[in-house]
């Protein structure tokens, strides 16, 4: 298969060379429809920049704050990269809280791309972080223990204790959710319970637009993009609970058209086969700076 | 030993209430229409149509108070509306960030677009009036039917040559009227808002002026020589109430010809609107 690949994109004028690892450059690379005869689904994924609640170092899940000074010139830059590479997209997902949002916002402002589709949908929001939400993470070492709160913090499937129906912090209070089933509506979440969440949107809502062709760009929190990729490149459930997705850099998928499987790229930081955007340098430090922030 | 499920319940006494010749509480239905702010072009002068130019400065700090001025009312919406165009766009983005909002659904048309200006577009007023003389200009701004020159697929204004209209069928020769804008705007309403706002949603809509005149026309029931001259002022909400058959209830308040009415500093309002009367260009 490689060998006809090779010949019909040797034919094409704006290709870029190959090199040993494989080929990248124009044939990879998300640019206007009249470019080389595209054989992969570009996706990407973006997650939001620093929030206030990240700079008061509380647990935030599905509270809904903004995005403070940095988290905004973070998003910017995102979109600055994106403009710069020359990616376009059809449509757009985000999740219903406003640090994911405005994230998106600000990348389609520097792409000039305001006018497509967005979608929000709940199910892209962070990890709920049940009775924790709006503690400081400190107190809460205080009270429970460094240990406990890593295990909230770090394991895959042990959920923070539940909030109490009653409590502001359940969504079925908020009447953002007022027109979902109350049931549906989590308590508390571990990355287990987030992933499976998200994964039924995944599933039916933005794979069949990637399928149709559509250039989809998500942007949306930590632990969703966690349950994403672990999806896409097969992570174990050991590893993606150590996985950090630096802020407000953009990262780049090509999913084979037929598999739907990424194809790795040479620049890909594992275990991710999708590469990010930007200074690679930096952003190999941001990524082993918050793996060195055990708390 | 009977039970009586809760619709049953509403539907008894609601029969109840007609048959005895009650008056039944309308269902209300609240429309938010907002005009996107000074753009740059606007600052420019020059005619702008579908360009997609940003908003100003003053444009961005307009909207943000239409915004404030939102939220201060406790009003709230369910669903927004815009075109396809960044000056509205981001005035509905800073409305929604105002009133906390962001999370509601929005649907971006081209059929709420301003109205295409024709050759007209990119041109600078001033020198379209030194070429074509002062009448013929105010014809083609403030007529109700007759439209500037087209322009063919040959230009950049054609909306053939933007991405963004890809998968639409515009005429070879295309151009605009305030009377072709409604032709647009109205079914728009009629198929896609409508069903929204009886399904009782609350609607925002952040548009622009040739889009919020058709569509005002329509529910105001205002004549082709009124809404040709009538001007809406931007970033300046205008609240309509709707009943059942979607007519607008006349709002205490309200600024002849419309029936709804605007938020925020009335006189400084009613002067916006007589002001841009005597601009006669």
């Amino acid at each position: 298969m490689f060998r006809s690949i090779f010949v019909l994109v040797a034919s094409f004028a704006s290709c870029s060379a190959f090199t040993a690892n494989g080929f990248h450059g124009n044939f990879a690379r998300n640019k206007s429809p009249s470019t080389a005869l595209s054989m992969a689904h570009t996706l990407v994924l973006v997650r939001h920049g620093e929030s206030t609640w990240n700079q008061e170092n509380r647990f935030t899940g599905w509270v809904d704050c903004p995005l403070n000074e940095k988290g905004i010139q973070e998003a910017t830059s995102g979109g600055k990269i994106l403009r710069e590479e020359g990616f376009t997209f059809d449509k757009a997902y985000t999740s219903t809280l406003k640090r994911a949002i405005k994230t998106l916002w600000l990348i389609l402002e520097e792409l000039d791309l305001m006018y497509i589709p967005i979608v929000n949908l709940w199910k892209l929001n962070e990890r709920h972080y049940g009775a924790l939400q709006g503690l400081n993470k400190q107190e809460t070492v205080d009270k429970h223990g460094k240990d406990q709160v890593l295990v909230w913090r770090r394991s895959y499937d042990i959920p923070p204790p539940p909030v109490d129906e009653s409590s502001e912090y359940f969504p079925g209070n908020d009447p953002m959710y007022k027109n979902v089933p109350k049931s549906e509506l989590p308590k508390a979440e571990s990355l287990k319970l987030t992933e499976e969440r998200f994964m039924s949107d995944w599933e039916n809502v933005i794979l069949p637009e990637i399928k149709s062709g559509k250039k989809i760009l998500i942007a949306a929190h930590g632990n969703t993009l966690r349950a994403l990729v672990k999806h896409l490149d097969d992570i174990s459930s050991d590893d993606i609970t150590e996985l950090n997705i630096p802020t407000g850099v953009p990262l780049v998928y090509e999913l084979d058209e037929v598999t739907l499987k990424p194809i790795p790229h040479p620049d890909a930081i594992a275990p991710l086969k999708g590469r990010y955007l930007g200074d690679q340098e930096d952003i190999r430090r941001r990524i082993g700076a918050v793996l060195a922030q055990t708390k | 030993m009977f039970a009586l499920s809760r619709a049953s319940v509403r539907s008894v006494s609601r029969s109840a209430l007609r048959s005895f010749g009650a008056v039944q509480t309308a269902d209300k239905h609240t429309l938010i229409l907002v005009r996107h702010g000074e753009s740059t072009w606007n600052l420019e002068n020059k005619f702008t149509g579908w360009y997609d130019c940003p908003l100003s400065d003053k444009g961005h700090e307009e909207v943000k108070e239409a915004g404030r001025l939102i939220k201060a009312e406790g009003l709230t919406a369910d669903v927004a509306f815009t075109s396809l165009l960044q000056r509205a766009i981001r005035t509905l983005w800073h409305v929604l960030e105002q009133t906390g909002l962001m999370w509601i659904p929005v649907h971006k048309a081209w059929e709420l677009n301003e109205r295409h200006y024709g050759a007209l577009q990119g041109l600078d007023k001033q020198e379209t009036v030194n070429k074509y003389g002062k009448d013929q200009v105010l014809v083609w701004r403030r007529s109700y039917d007759i439209p500037p020159p087209t322009v063919d697929k040959s230009s950049p204004h054609h909306p053939s040559n933007d991405p963004r209209y890809a998968g639409f069928d515009f005429p070879e020769e295309f151009t605009e009227s305030l009377a072709t804008t409604l032709d647009r705007v109205v079914p728009f309403w009629n198929k896609t808002i409508v069903p929204e706002i009886k399904s009782g949603k609350t609607v925002m809509i952040a548009a622009h002026g040739n889009s919020l005149r058709a569509l005002v026309k329509h529910l105001d029931g205002i004549d082709e020589a009124t809404i040709a001259e009538l001007n809406i002022p931007t970033g300046t909400p205008l609240i309509y109430e709707l009943d059942d058959n979607l007519k607008p209830i006349p709002q205490a308040g309200a600024i002849a010809p419309l029936q709804g009415r605007y938020l925020g500093d009335q006189d400084a309002i009613r002067a916006r609107i007589e002001g841009v009367k005597n601009q006669t260009k």
